[in-house]
């Protein structure tokens, strides 16, 4: 009997020990993601795959790191702002020229190139994947174009960038040197001419936000003129742009009023080229704000005035409090304080207090001008859910037509073309015509019209008058130009820092 | 866990009948050592019976026997039992110690015991005894100071919190990997659910510090093993214990800040400095100004405790059923910092048979605690803002025309009068007490069920099967009610919410053993064969908010509001299951109880590893040679006993998460097209199939001894080394993905010498103890990577300074690493002086005052290349003693531990120019000679003084603590016998009385991920308690 109990015993202590040994007992099923190799097979992994690859454009007006409010601060039109010297030391080191390898925030270089990575993983699979043929070369479109885009920012921002077309292995990713800039420019002008002859000529209102065939033709043209190539960008920005001031072969046309580009539910409008679209309906929190689950605008409430209140009856605009970001020098103030666009680019807060119709606690370097265009207004304060100062729905442009217009006439100036597409962006906010336009006139019409909108900074640098315009903030010609490289970018690989930093 | 509620409820009923006995005859006596003096907690059982007592103080005890009773069996620890014969008197029974106290020692090896003289590796035990005098109400925090080799720091003051527990230093570079392994009657338990354990419940810790006694547990025993053992009953008559205390906690140390006159007096000073105003053209009205340290601490923060136990049994069960309630309050806004905890543990055993036996042990915690929500960060937090909040700032505005201009949705004291909000831009810094405002209606909470059963069979002598089913159910979360609130212009909300989360978690684990054990003549052996499954992370969580309700007060927060469904959101999640299943088995032989060796060999698989790497193989081995057993030893009166150790071992570790070895797309890339927000995929991160089981491999050599029969001692010396650490590798921006992969990167080794020293001695009627420990520990870095110079850590990041500490071959892991200064320039002309090799000025942007810094790398200029290690936050050493004296009835314990040799980086101060300063900054730099290591004060800082990462921030990190004094009074055997009691003791305790450091911080005890970045810890609380304690 005992011995039975014995034999009983290791017997089952035997076969436990068979049984906790399968292999199955230590394989644990990933659950709610999908395998590596599962994915990019159907149409719908595609789409998947190249909005992952557009969730990158948002850098432009989401995330406290965007680019409008970065690029605007170390312009001669804004200052960094914000609470004080601390806020944001990334975008104050920019305004006050004293940005290093230290304090230069990581993602203006990360967030481009997880968009390229996006886009060259797509353009790796798209051939394998079984979807109908006309989106599959459509996504190819999107994918260079975007991956386009995100060159030109990073190649204008840096200089001197890695050029990344493949997915880096542990292997190969210290082993990046960087390219040439005119090589970055030569793969961007490929990417582009391929997206030209791929994208649909016309978007339905529910694909809003993509990219079409107008869209990559602007944008070449613009890449063309910071490259010099003036003649080749005029190619391109005339089928953008059609005849100045009536509908071009796309559909473009200046909005009748200029301000009418400012009101939150006109998204997408006729002069809209490259949109980067928002919504209030990702709910962002603290939790996620700048990450790929963030749809909102972050512009409005950086820009808006610091503790904005106003009297029950008042003419003061009703805008929610912001934090003070890019306020609006007197430079461009001086400038712009008698154009018809004032009204909607500068609210005037410090004036409106001293009229009693509104109070506001200044932020640093406050100039009491802040940056209309985008500021806060209570009715686009969200309450929906999540925190309210992340889910502004405004949407911000990459690029619109006047700005087209203008970048086209800077192509051709002098010429007739030139004047007529000055007088259009002049025309639109009831400004006289002027004859023999001048790169001088075009410069002065580029600043008022793209006030704020991030612009600025890089159209001083391509016209090498950003030494002379902002020597006075500190700006250092042959270094400046460019940001430097964040420090850990340069640990354990190959990059070599920008020239000066 | 249905097995475990069978238990509880068999040892109900066994409770039941253990109280009804008929009474016979009673026997009273005595029980003395050799030396005549009384035996106390001596053992006294009527032979054939379940009648049994132990002896009081005085080694009295009285039993009532059954008449037919004849013979007592007298026993008790560190004495040969004795069998005497019942007379009609009073008995004096006296019993003999036995020769070598250490053998009676039995020690907790994993799966087994063994008895302390033949254990070959390096184990540390404490026991209830060690405990019961430390008010504290954390194991891990009840294991500091006490064992050689560990050391502990508490993450926070926060009542209820964490300690940060490391055995032999850092094993690998992940904090969760580094934690040890936590083994409760032998139930896995996660570091984070330790709490639940209740200090007076627990029989004795075993440390199993080296890889040859850790092999067992091979899986996740890198970083050591804890085997706590929780109390049992014992056969005899029923024992009922009672121990509380109750005491007052406040802060052990306030800094010093500016006032606001001095305050003004340093603003405009620093303004002026660079060409700025005068801000504060009137100091005198400044006065004191507000002292934002007083409005968040508590000097008087309650503390109770109550422990209570019932234990006895039967030759057939024994019982021990425990109630605790702990409740504590933080000295730290007390609002919202406390901690209450009630426990339940119920163990017992049954003999069913000759062969079985069914144990089970069952523990229960149900806490609720309220925190500050925001420590240890420059970022805000009750803490950070009283430490950076101008004191210019009033706590409350009594200014009607400024009050008025204050939002509706700023908060009000109990007179309507709005709390101060500062003007200056000092961001994430608010008034505390608005702060607490706005966390009233803040919780968490949490359940704890962790318990096991087992059924032993002894099949034949020597023979043993024994199978565990072991088991975790927990559930814990967090309500929360947040008003509409108005801190400052950043800091606010328009719309109140209330969240409730909750989450719910099984874990379990089956183990088997089959141990055989065998003396053959000289040769005695015991083999163990084992197999264990674990399943953790079975479970899941929820949550849901709702917005807008139509209340003010976190009282009134309820989800039955109506409220408009666009209002409610929620949301679920599940965890990632973990499983490991093992095999193992282990040897132990000695010859003669002379020679001694134990050999583990375990193999783990793990479902964190892909299927070519799943599986790792942990060998170890380790010999013991008691030296004093051999016939040439002499006996003598200085060195008694001596048995040397030594052993090597491998374990594994694969604390790291879940399915990184897996290529995943995951979703959350997403983008607004049309009017949809469509979701977008992608790899998160580059995968790695090859990842496999980090491996720690560990020498070590020790010895026990014995000297002049008084003194034991233990010394161990350990080489640690570490390979293939798991680790998220950080890669160029310019890779493309989200997340960082992991990869087994990098190898380090750890190296240390430990003592343990015992002295007991009697003088007169002062009977004196010591125990001492002391380790030292030396850490370095080996490998990290193919091609890669160094690491950097995110966790160390501070402000616009970002990382400030890296991890490099040839240096301790994340050492601390910045630019060196060379005292400050007194004078333009040492500006001028400090000269490259081509003339020109390594720091033309300087000023008098600033910081000259040293041009490590000489290459003219001062960048980041000039930067250097500056020491590291690991102690170099860490040691604990604790004394006894007691006299008559009185004893007295002091305890103090304390570490040496790091570095503590202070980073208390947010860098923003109207932050506060602590009153150092009176040594600032005002003048040639004035000072050689404050700088100037600047507004633009130009120079980086304080904006770059440099010795500056370093301050020695040395400390000795008084850490528990205790004085307690066992009243006399004939007071105590009145109440029925057979011990009464009352004591009086202090906690943290003082601590001897030059860390000009709160406290320079700085646990957590990464130690010793101080940016504002909860300090730790200074405690007073009176106390009782009761047998009966």
């Amino acid at each position: 009997m005992k011995k039975n109990l014995i034999i009983g015993f290791i017997a089952f202590f035997c076969f436990t020990a068979i049984i906790s040994c399968k292999k199955s007992f230590v394989v644990v099923d990933p659950k709610g993601k999908t395998l590596t190799e599962n994915f990019y097979k159907t149409e719908a992994d595609a789409t998947g795959a190249i909005i992952a690859t557009y969730d990158a454009i948002r850098k432009n007006s989401g995330g406290f790191e965007n680019m409008i409010t970065m690029m605007n601060a170390g312009s001669d039109d804004h200052i960094a702002g914000g609470e004080g010297a601390a806020d944001g030391v990334g975008i104050q080191g920019f305004s006050n020229y004293t940005l290093n390898a230290t304090i230069i925030p990581a993602s203006f270089w990360n967030d481009h190139y997880q968009g390229i990575f996006r886009a060259n993983i797509l353009l790796e699979k798209l051939p394998g994947i079984a979807m109908n043929a006309a989106l599959k070369s459509r996504y190819e479109g999107e994918a260079k174009a975007l991956r386009g885009l995100y060159y030109f920012n990073l190649v204008r921002m840096y200089k001197n960038i890695p050029l990344i077309l493949t997915q880096l292995t542990p292997l190969s990713m210290r082993e990046q040197v960087q390219a040439a800039p005119s090589a970055i420019y030569a793969q961007i002008e490929a990417d582009l001419m391929t997206a030209k002859t791929l994208l649909p000529v016309v978007l339905p209102a529910s694909e809003s936000g993509r990219l079409s065939k107008g869209a990559v033709q602007a944008l070449l043209g613009k890449v063309l003129l910071y490259e010099g190539k003036k003649t080749q960008a005029a190619v391109e920005f005339a089928d953008v742009n059609g005849t100045p001031g009536g509908t071009s072969i796309y559909g473009y046309k200046l909005l009748n009023n200029f301000s009418d580009l400012w009101v939150v539910s006109n998204r997408f409008n006729t002069e809209s080229i490259i949109e980067v679209s928002h919504t209030n309906l990702s709910k962002t929190g603290w939790g996620n704000w700048g990450q790929g689950t963030d749809e909102g605008n972050s512009v409005c409430i950086m820009v808006g005035p610091r503790n904005y209140t106003r009297p029950t009856v008042s003419t003061a605009p009703d805008l929610q409090s912001g934090w003070s970001f890019n306020c609006i020098t007197t430079d461009l103030y001086n400038a712009i304080k008698l154009d018809p666009r004032f009204g909607a680019t500068v609210i005037d807060v410090a004036a409106l207090k001293t009229a009693g119709q509104a109070d506001y606690g200044p932020g640093y370097q406050n100039t009491g001008y802040f940056l209309n265009k985008y500021c806060p207004r209570k009715s686009d304060v969200s309450t929906a859910g999540g925190n309210w100062e992340l889910n502004y729905q405004q949407d911000s442009y990459v690029m619109r037509l006047a700005d087209t217009y203008l970048m086209e006439a800077e192509a051709l100036v002098p010429s007739s073309r030139a004047d007529a597409l000055v007088n259009a962006v002049r025309a639109r906010v009831g400004l006289l015509p002027i004859t023999g336009v001048t790169l001088a006139d075009i410069k002065l019409e580029r600043r008022l019209e793209l006030a704020g909108e991030g612009h600025r900074f890089f159209d001083l640098v391509r016209w090498g008058d950003a030494a002379s315009k902002l020597a006075s903030r500190g700006f250092v010609a042959g270094k400046n130009e460019v940001f430097p490289i964040k420090s850990t970018e340069l640990d354990n690989t190959k990059l070599v820092q920008n020239p000066g930093y | 866990m249905k097995k475990l509620f069978k238990g509880l409820a068999l040892c109900m009923m066994l409770l039941v009948s253990v109280v009804g006995f008929a009474q016979n005859k009673t026997v009273t006596g005595k029980v003395l050592g050799e030396k005549g003096e009384a035996i106390a907690n001596a053992s006294v059982v009527a032979k054939g019976t379940a009648k049994g007592t132990k002896t009081n103080a005085n080694g009295e005890f009285t039993l009532d026997v059954p008449a037919n009773a004849t013979t007592l069996v007298v026993s008790s620890v560190g004495f040969g039992a004795k069998q005497v014969g019942i007379t009609g008197g009073a008995l004096e029974i006296s019993l003999a110690s036995t020769s070598n106290k250490l053998d009676d020692v039995i020690v907790n090896v994993g799966y087994g015991t063994q008895k302390k003289s033949v254990v070959t590796g390096a184990i540390s035990r404490v026991t209830s005894k060690d405990l019961e005098k430390v008010p504290s109400g954390n194991v891990a925090q009840a294991l500091q100071g006490r064992v050689s080799g560990v050391s502990v720091a508490q993450s926070s003051g926060q009542p209820g919190s964490l300690s940060t527990v490391r055995i032999r230093g850092n094993t690998t570079f992940t904090g969760a990997g580094n934690n040890p392994l936590w083994v409760v009657d032998n139930v896995v338990v996660a570091d984070g659910a330790i709490g639940y354990l209740n200090q007076s419940d627990i029989e004795s810790i075993e440390v199993l510090k080296d890889a040859a006694s850790a092999a067992i547990y091979g899986t996740r025993a890198a970083s050591g093993v804890i085997v706590v053992t929780t109390k049992k009953g014992t056969q005899g008559k029923m024992s009922i214990n009672y121990n509380g205390f109750y005491g007052t906690s406040s802060p052990e140390k306030v800094l010093k800040l500016l006032n606001a006159t001095q305050y003004g007096a340093i603003m405009n000073e620093k303004s002026i400095n660079d060409g700025g105003a005068v801000l504060y053209p009137n100091l005198s009205i400044l006065g004191e100004g507000t002292d934002w340290q007083k409005t968040i601490f508590n000097t008087d923060a309650r503390r109770v405790n109550h422990e209570l136990s019932l234990s006895g049994g039967t030759d057939k069960s024994t019982f021990y059923l425990s109630l605790g309630a702990l409740n504590q309050q933080g000295i730290v806004t007390p609002e919202i910092s406390n901690y209450n905890r009630k426990t339940i543990r119920l163990n017992s055993t049954h003999k069913i048979s000759k062969i079985f036996t069914f144990g089970q042990t069952l523990g229960f915690q149900h806490s609720v605690s309220k925190g500050l929500g925001n420590t240890n960060s420059e970022f805000g937090g009750p803490l950070s803002s009283a430490i950076n909040l101008d004191p210019t700032t009033p706590i409350v505005e009594l200014d009607p025309l400024k009050a008025a201009a204050y939002p509706a949705s700023a908060f009000r004291d109990a007179n309507g009068n709005p709390y101060g909000i500062s003007t200056k831009p000092l961001q994430e810094m608010t008034n505390p007490l608005a702060y607490t405002q706005t966390r009233l209606g803040n919780s968490s909470w949490g359940n704890e069920f962790i318990g096991n059963a087992f059924l032993e069979a002894n099949l034949m002598k020597g023979l043993k099967f024994k199978t565990t089913f072991g088991a975790k159910l927990s559930n814990w979360g967090d309500d929360g009610f947040t008003p509409v609130y108005y801190l400052n212009s950043i800091t606010s909300t328009l719309q109140n919410s209330y969240s409730k989360n909750s989450n719910n978690v099984f874990d379990w684990n089956i183990e088997n053993v089959l141990s055989y054990n065998r003396k053959i003549k000289n040769h005695d052996f015991t083999i163990l064969l084992g197999q264990g499954a674990y399943n953790e992370g079975n479970g899941g969580g929820s949550n849901a908010t709702h917005k807008n309700l139509p209340i003010t007060n976190y009282r009134d927060a309820s989800f039955s509001w109506n409220i408009a469904a666009t209002d409610k959101t929620g949301g679920a999640y599940e965890f990632i299951e973990h499983h490991v299943s093992s095999l193992f088995t282990r040897l132990n032989y000695n010859y003669k109880e002379k020679y001694l060796f134990t050999g583990i060999l375990r193999r783990d698989g793990s479902s964190r590893f892909g299927i070519n790497n799943k599986y790792g193989v942990f060998p170890s081995a380790s010999l013991g040679w008691i030296v004093n057993k051999e016939n040439f030893w002499k006996q003598n009166s200085i060195l008694n006993t001596l048995k040397v150790r030594a052993g090597y071992g491998v374990v594994g570790n694969d604390n790291y998460p879940d399915h990184r070895f897996l290529s995943l797309v995951t979703g959350g890339y997403n983008y607004y097209v049309g009017n949809l927000i469509t979701i977008g995929s992608a790899p998160q991160t580059l995968d790695n199939p090859d990842l496999h089981w980090e491996q720690t491999a560990q020498t070590n050599f020790g010895f026990d001894a014995r000297l002049f029969n008084k003194i034991n001692l233990t010394v161990e010396y350990f080489k640690k080394r570490t390979t293939g650490i798991l680790q998220q590798v950080p890669i160029p921006g310019y890779v493309g993905v989200s997340s960082r992969p992991w990869d087994n990167i990098a190898d380090m080794n750890n190296s240390g010498t430990e003592f343990e020293l015992g002295y007991k001695n009697q003088i007169g009627q002062v009977n004196f103890s010591a125990n001492g420990n002391f380790s030292t520990l030396k850490n370095k870095v080996t490998f990290v990577g193919a091609n890669l110079d160094f690491i950097a850590d995110e966790a160390a990041s501070f402000q616009q300074m970002g990382i400030v500490t890296r991890t490099q071959v040839g240096q301790a892991y994340n050492s601390f690493y910045g630019l060196q200064t060379a005292g400050i320039f007194q004078t333009v002309a040492e500006i001028g002086n400090y000269k490259n090799g081509s003339g020109g000025m390594i720091q033309p942007l300087a000023k008098p005052g600033d910081f000259k810094w040293t041009d490590l790398n000489g290459d003219g200029k001062i960048d980041g290349n000039d930067k250097t290690y500056l020491g590291n936050s690991i102690p170099k050493y860490t040691y604990g003693l604790t004394l006894n004296f007691d006299f008559k009835g009185f004893d007295l314990m002091t305890f103090m531990q304390g570490a040496g040799g790091n570095k503590i980086f202070k980073g208390l101060r947010r860098l923003i120019g109207e932050t506060n300063y602590q009153t150092d900054v009176f040594s600032r730099w005002t003048g040639p000679g004035t000072s050689n290591t404050y700088p100037r004060l600047t507004t633009t800082d130009a120079n980086g003084n304080y904006t770059q990462m440099s010795d500056f921030y370093l301050e020695k990190g040395d400390f000795l603590r008084l850490k528990v004094v205790q004085l307690g009074y066992n009243l006399p055997v004939g007071l105590v016998s009145k109440i029925r009691a057979s011990k009464l003791r009352i004591y009086i305790s202090a906690e943290n009385l003082y601590t001897f450091t030059k860390y000009t911080g709160y406290t320079p005890e700085i646990g957590g991920g990464v130690y010793g970045i101080d940016k504002g810890v909860y300090p730790q609380a200074r405690s007073y308690m009176a106390g009782v304690s009761v047998q009966f």
